[in-house]
């Protein structure tokens, strides 16, 4: 059911690994993302989620193994692939409109498909009425709204969600989250969505990648078995709790032990 | 305390200003002609010299100086600063000599100009140029080092090629701070300005002041460093006002 919608692989990674001088980030990785997959990645803090999207991006070299996108081994940022990024990355110079327009215009677009193609990416994110605002006179919500258009503007087959949410307060990220699985129905893509929350980990992904230990590796693929869309329905139900009760002893298992420990 | 409001504020800088004006009235009055004149004979000789033309001349001599000094410094300074923000190896190199030469008071340098250049417009120029390039150099430099790495990152990651790069992120980044650098060579060039004509073959403004000085015309000497000073506040809100206009953004919090 589920599994087969995913379609056919679109990133292929094969033992990946990544060092920074002698420090090992993380290594061996080996997992496909299908065409219409959200592959969630998550793991406590400093285990390589966003060094991990930087290498799918293309950004920095692996030192050991491979990612291939789209059958192509990744060798440096590729056409098709579009990352959406923590602190939002605006260009403060630029208007709403202008940075939504930015990777269409380095690919080369014409004014008149720039002027005809992205009005509609600035509604698709409900950004409409503030095309000429300047990134500082807008709030952060809004800010990853541009961001969040910016990257689909340029009609990614790939979408790198680099924890595009963590930035903003909890109420904006909760309507985020919910315009995020709207666009993504309409336009269904490859997309990893690294996340250091939970919720929004298993509300997301169809597959819950959990990376742990150091150098971090693989430590458990959690399958997310539960229909789509998903909307604000989906968080009551009794199987996202059940399934973010194992993300979280997954993912806290160290930190009881470790709380055990001291409690002794 | 009326001081708070807008109408206080005028209120009190226009006292000052007239106190200001009386007390120049008076020392002149008091002190000898030799040192001191006052105000009403220091605008008469304004009034006189500028019917005759011969102020006109003069600052128009200035001008075409200090703009050829600010002009070159502006163009050499912030595309080089711009260069070095960017090649690691060329900064390094020239670092040092950058902060010496900005931390030197260039009027030390004006003997050896003179010397090897002599007394033309070039070298002038060339004075006004050494005042006004280091601020622009240096605050560009600086201001295009500061960048988020992350906004090159995403023009890489938009497949940005190099020259792109600089067109859409580094000078847009890098202007505000380039920008505040001409203000500063702005006040500074003016100094460079005086200085070479005074102590390079005597011009402008600075002959004037020369010219007031060794005939004891103390109103002529008062008049032109009186323009002098006029010009500078108005330069330096003339800078404000371009620094401004280009770090709109800058009310941007990342």
């Amino acid at each position: 059911m589920h599994t087969m919608s995913r379609g056919q692989a679109r990133i292929v990674m094969s033992g990946a690994g990544k060092r920074f001088g002698t420090l090992e980030v993380f290594r061996d990785i080996s997992l496909e993302v299908g065409e219409r997959e959200v592959l969630a990645v998550i793991g406590p803090s400093g285990c390589g989620k966003t060094t991990l999207l930087r290498c799918l991006d293309g950004l920095i070299p692996l030192d050991e193994g491979e990612i291939a996108v789209e059958g192509e081994r990744v060798e440096g940022p590729r056409q098709g692939v579009a990352v959406v990024f923590q602190h939002f990355g605006l260009f403060p110079w630029k208007t709403v409109f202008d940075n939504v327009a930015y990777g269409l215009k380095l690919a080369g677009a014409s004014r008149a498909e720039i002027q005809e193609q992205i009005p509609e990416f600035i509604r698709l994110v409900g950004l409409a009425g503030f095309e000429h605002y300047y990134p500082y006179q807008i709030s952060g919500g809004m800010q990853q709204r541009c961001g969040l258009a910016r990257a689909l503007a340029v009609k990614p087959r790939v979408l790198l969600m680099d924890e595009p949410f963590g930035a903003v307060d909890a109420q904006t990220r909760e309507i985020l989250q919910f315009e995020m699985l709207r666009i993504w129905e309409m336009r269904p893509t490859t997309m990893v969505f690294v996340t250091h929350a939970i919720d929004e980990a298993v509300l997301m992904g169809d597959r819950v990648l959990v990376l742990k230990g150091r150098p971090s590796s693989v430590h458990e693929i959690v399958e997310v078995d539960m229909p789509r869309p998903r909307d604000r329905g989906t968080l009551l139900q009794p199987r996202f709790a059940e399934l973010r009760e194992h993300v979280w002893g997954t993912l806290m298992a160290d930190a009881r032990r470790a709380e055990r420990e001291l409690a002794r | 305390m009326s001081t708070g409001t807008r109408r206080g504020r005028y209120g009190t800088v226009a006292a000052s200003l007239i106190a200001g004006a009386a007390a120049w009235e008076a020392a002149g009055h008091v002190v000898s002609g030799a040192f001191w004149a006052p105000l009403s004979a220091t605008v008469e000789t304004f009034i006189e010299t500028a019917r005759s033309g011969f102020l006109v001349r003069q600052i128009l001599s200035s001008f075409q100086l200090y703009l050829t000094g600010l002009a070159l410094a502006i163009l050499a300074g912030a595309p080089f600063g711009l260069v070095l923000a960017r090649v690691r190896w060329l900064r390094v190199a020239l670092e040092n000599y950058i902060m010496m030469l900005y931390a030197t008071p260039m009027v030390a340098l004006i003997p050896f100009i003179l010397s090897i250049m002599g007394f033309g417009f070039a070298p002038k120029a060339l004075v006004v140029f050494l005042f006004a390039v280091f601020p622009v150099l240096y605050n560009t430099v600086e201001g295009a080092r500061s960048i988020r790495p992350e906004l090159v990152e995403i023009a890489y990651s938009f497949r940005t090629s190099e020259w792109r790069l600089w067109c859409d992120v580094l000078i847009p980044y890098t202007l505000p701070f380039t920008m505040t650098g001409i203000r500063q060579a702005i006040a500074r060039g003016l100094v460079g300005m005086v200085a070479a004509e005074i102590f390079l073959s005597p011009s402008g403004l600075g002959q004037m002041i020369m010219m007031g000085s060794q005939n004891f015309d103390t109103p002529g000497l008062l008049a032109a460093i009186l323009i002098i000073v006029l010009l500078g506040v108005a330069l330096m809100d003339f800078g404000r006002f371009l620094e401004n206009r280009f770090a709109a953004w800058r009310g941007y919090n990342p």
